[in-house]
């Protein structure tokens, strides 16, 4: 009841004219964002963040949240109408939903997945609010050896569930505190790794990292495959969009299993693209006619969108409560948290529950307001994809170097950009994670104030981790999620061993 | 022609390099242990040793793999028309950094796009100079004006006295 009073303060916070305005903006700003390739919701985020330091906190959490939940629906148009997927979370939605809209049926197909986005996102937004306060007073009991095994136990399951080799995992990650590490230590005071270089002085922002690996490597690798829009022309009648809300119902089992995966997939650092993967596998295992998934099943379209934006919203749910992002976009808001002189964590639902609850709030709202203006606006995006890639293109290739540029009005950012960008079309073509990256990019400083702060307390001592039952369990959770791909790769091992020697007898 | 089994292995011995930039960096502070824990090399140090060492594993792996007779990396990692694809994308691009941060922004942005559209995309000069000027002046006066955010300026700016 009293995250319910607490919701009800946040609604009054969120409803109000400049709020719902700044909402609109967000998410038809997501949708450009979303649909124009090259251009995703986490570096959509990246390059709104500078423009939002001299915003009020929660205005300027609102604008990005809706941007992120836009982006998300602009994907799922590009996937629809054009085959192509404006997000790599909207991957799946390709599958059927092309098929859909090539058999005539595109505003079946987009209504269904704007339905069902908005379904799944609820019941995350949902989860949250009836679990985060719970998580958060949970988490106040932690000190900072509690906060380094859950640092520790969210990439440990990068590397064992991520799906990726675990060695470019490794790398991915690794290279992401490296770059953290750059710059003045705040523990000691040092000036770290910038091998005399003055620019490096302040460290290497994690917005560049994410404007380049995300944004230039896209465009990078959008322009190797030789880019053509041929798409589905669509119109959304009000009475189409009705006429398939009614027909929604009949997939409630659709909406409720993907629902579940995508909160877990959201919650843990699996992510959206990972969920909607998931729950379309699982969709068709579970079918009685797998064989028309691909041809063009309304299943094919529910299952993974529910799922992705499940686990998009809840990917803010660890991001509040712990100060550990669900997905790249949630660790480019946590950035902008912290740039905003808030502190994620248990924390912030003392010091700021306006903050929280009123953001929790603008979920719900953020949510029906992107369902109605996608719904409306779907031609005017359509037609957009239509101008030529040889405007497009560079236009984009601007936008993301003024926005490097503003991060911190340095020219040596614009060639840092550019370096990230190359090492994101290299990473993406040899199947690299590059969420690892960001993740360990935003949290590397806390996540080494939090080892050290323990070193302090201990005397050195690494027994501390083991201290009492609480951070034991974490630390044992977050190795056997380390080493779960070891134990199964040597199952693998000794078994072809096995077989190789039965064959030779 | 590269071939896929080139470009993981010439990327992995560049992630591998910058894990030793990176440990040869974190030596200078002292990366052992004293009564407050670690000294402050001692982080970066294990991240650059982590990523050196996770690094030789995708080579060996590669390799392996190789000797096995995998197929996927004999298989084409990009091909002459990808490579010129990509090349005229990445070209025109690094011409407007260039000249971002000699001529300053706004005339990188207008000689970028005119250059795009004019000789890529095969445009009439009219409408490529129409949309160039368009789109500076979009960002002048939503950035400069509007939103108080200044962009990097050249001599022609302070010529123009913008």
């Amino acid at each position: 009841m009293e995250n319910f009073a607490s919701l009800l303060h946040g609604f009054q916070i969120a409803l109000t004219t400049h709020h719902v305005a700044l909402m609109m903006a967000g998410v038809l700003l997501g949708i450009l964002v979303g649909v124009l390739p090259g251009l995703g919701a986490p570096n959509g985020v990246s390059l709104m963040l500078p423009l939002t330091f001299s915003m009020d906190p929660v205005s300027a959490i609102i604008l990005l949240t809706s941007l992120y939940w836009g982006a998300l629906f602009g994907g799922s148009t590009t996937s629809i109408l054009f085959n192509i997927p404006g997000e790599p979370s909207s991957v799946a939605t390709t599958f059927d939903g092309h098929p859909m809209a090539k058999q005539g049926r595109a505003t079946e197909a987009l209504s269904f997945a704007f339905l069902s986005a908005g379904f799944g996102a609820m019941a995350g937004v949902i989860l949250i609010t009836l679990l985060s306060g719970w998580v958060a007073r949970f988490a106040l009991k932690f000190s900072s050896p509690e906060y380094f095994a859950v640092y520790f136990m969210t990439f440990a399951s990068f590397v064992g569930l991520g799906g990726a080799s675990p060695f470019k995992t490794i790398v991915s990650m690794a290279m992401g505190f490296a770059f953290a590490s750059i710059g003045m230590d705040s523990v000691s005071g040092n000036v770290r790794l910038t091998y005399e270089f003055d620019v490096l002085l302040a460290g290497v922002s994690f917005l560049i990292a994410v404007i380049g690996l995300f944004g230039i490597g896209e465009l990078l690798q959008t322009m190797e495959e030789g880019l053509r829009f041929e798409g589905v022309k669509a119109k959304v009648s009000p009475r189409d969009v009705l006429a398939t809300a009614l027909k929604l119902p009949r997939y409630w089992l659709a909406l409720l299993r993907s629902s579940i995966i995508g909160i877990w997939m959201g919650i843990t650092p699996g992510g959206p693209t990972a969920a909607s993967f998931m729950s379309y596998a699982m969709a068709k295992r579970s079918s009685r006619n797998p064989e028309k998934f691909g041809k063009g099943e309304p299943e094919g379209v529910i299952s993974p969108e529910t799922a992705d934006h499940a686990a998009g919203s809840s990917a803010m749910l660890p991001m509040l409560a712990l100060g550990i992002p669900g997905s790249a976009t949630a660790a480019v808001m946590m950035g902008g948290l912290m740039i905003w002189g808030l502190n994620p964590g248990p924390m912030l639902f003392v010091e700021r529950p306006d903050f929280v609850w009123g953001l929790i709030a603008s979920m719900y709202l953020g949510n029906v307001v992107a369902v109605i203006v996608v719904l409306a606006t779907v031609p005017l995006f359509a037609s957009i994809l239509r101008i030529p890639f040889s405007i497009i293109g560079p236009a984009i290739v601007v936008v993301c170097f003024i926005g490097a540029y503003t991060v911190g009005n340095k020219a040596f950012d614009i060639w840092l950009a550019l370096a990230f960008g190359i090492v994101g079309y290299l990473f993406k073509k040899l199947d690299y994670p590059i969420a690892p990256l960001v993740l360990a990019m935003v949290i590397g400083d806390k996540a080494e104030d939090a080892f050290r702060q323990s070193m302090i307390f201990s005397q050195g001592s690494l027994s501390i981790f083991w201290s009492n039952p609480l951070v034991a369990s974490l630390m044992a959770i977050g190795l056997a999620l380390l080493l779960f791909p070891l134990i199964g790769s040597t199952r693998r091992g000794i078994r072809k061993l096995v077989t190789a020697r039965a064959a030779k007898a | 022609m590269i071939s896929r089994f080139q470009a993981e292995i010439a990327t992995a011995l560049a992630t591998l390099a910058f894990g030793l930039v990176i440990v040869n960096g974190a030596r200078e502070f002292g990366i052992g242990w004293d009564s407050s824990g670690p000294q402050p090399g001692a982080f970066p140090f294990y991240c650059g040793l982590l990523i050196a060492l996770a690094s030789a594993g995708t080579i060996a792996t590669t390799i392996g793999r190789r000797m096995g007779g995998s197929a996927a990396l004999a298989g084409i990692f990009l091909d002459r028309e990808q490579g010129k694809r990509v090349l005229a994308f990445f070209l025109p691009m690094l011409g407007f950094i260039v000249l971002t941060v000699t001529l300053g922004m706004y005339v990188a942005m207008l000689l970028y796009l005119v250059f795009a559209m004019r000789f890529q995309g095969r445009y009439g000069w009219l409408p490529s100079l129409a949309t160039a000027f368009g789109t500076a002046a979009f960002f002048y006066f939503g950035l400069e004006k509007f939103a108080q955010v200044g962009l990097l300026k050249g001599p022609v700016e302070a010529m123009l006295g913008l």
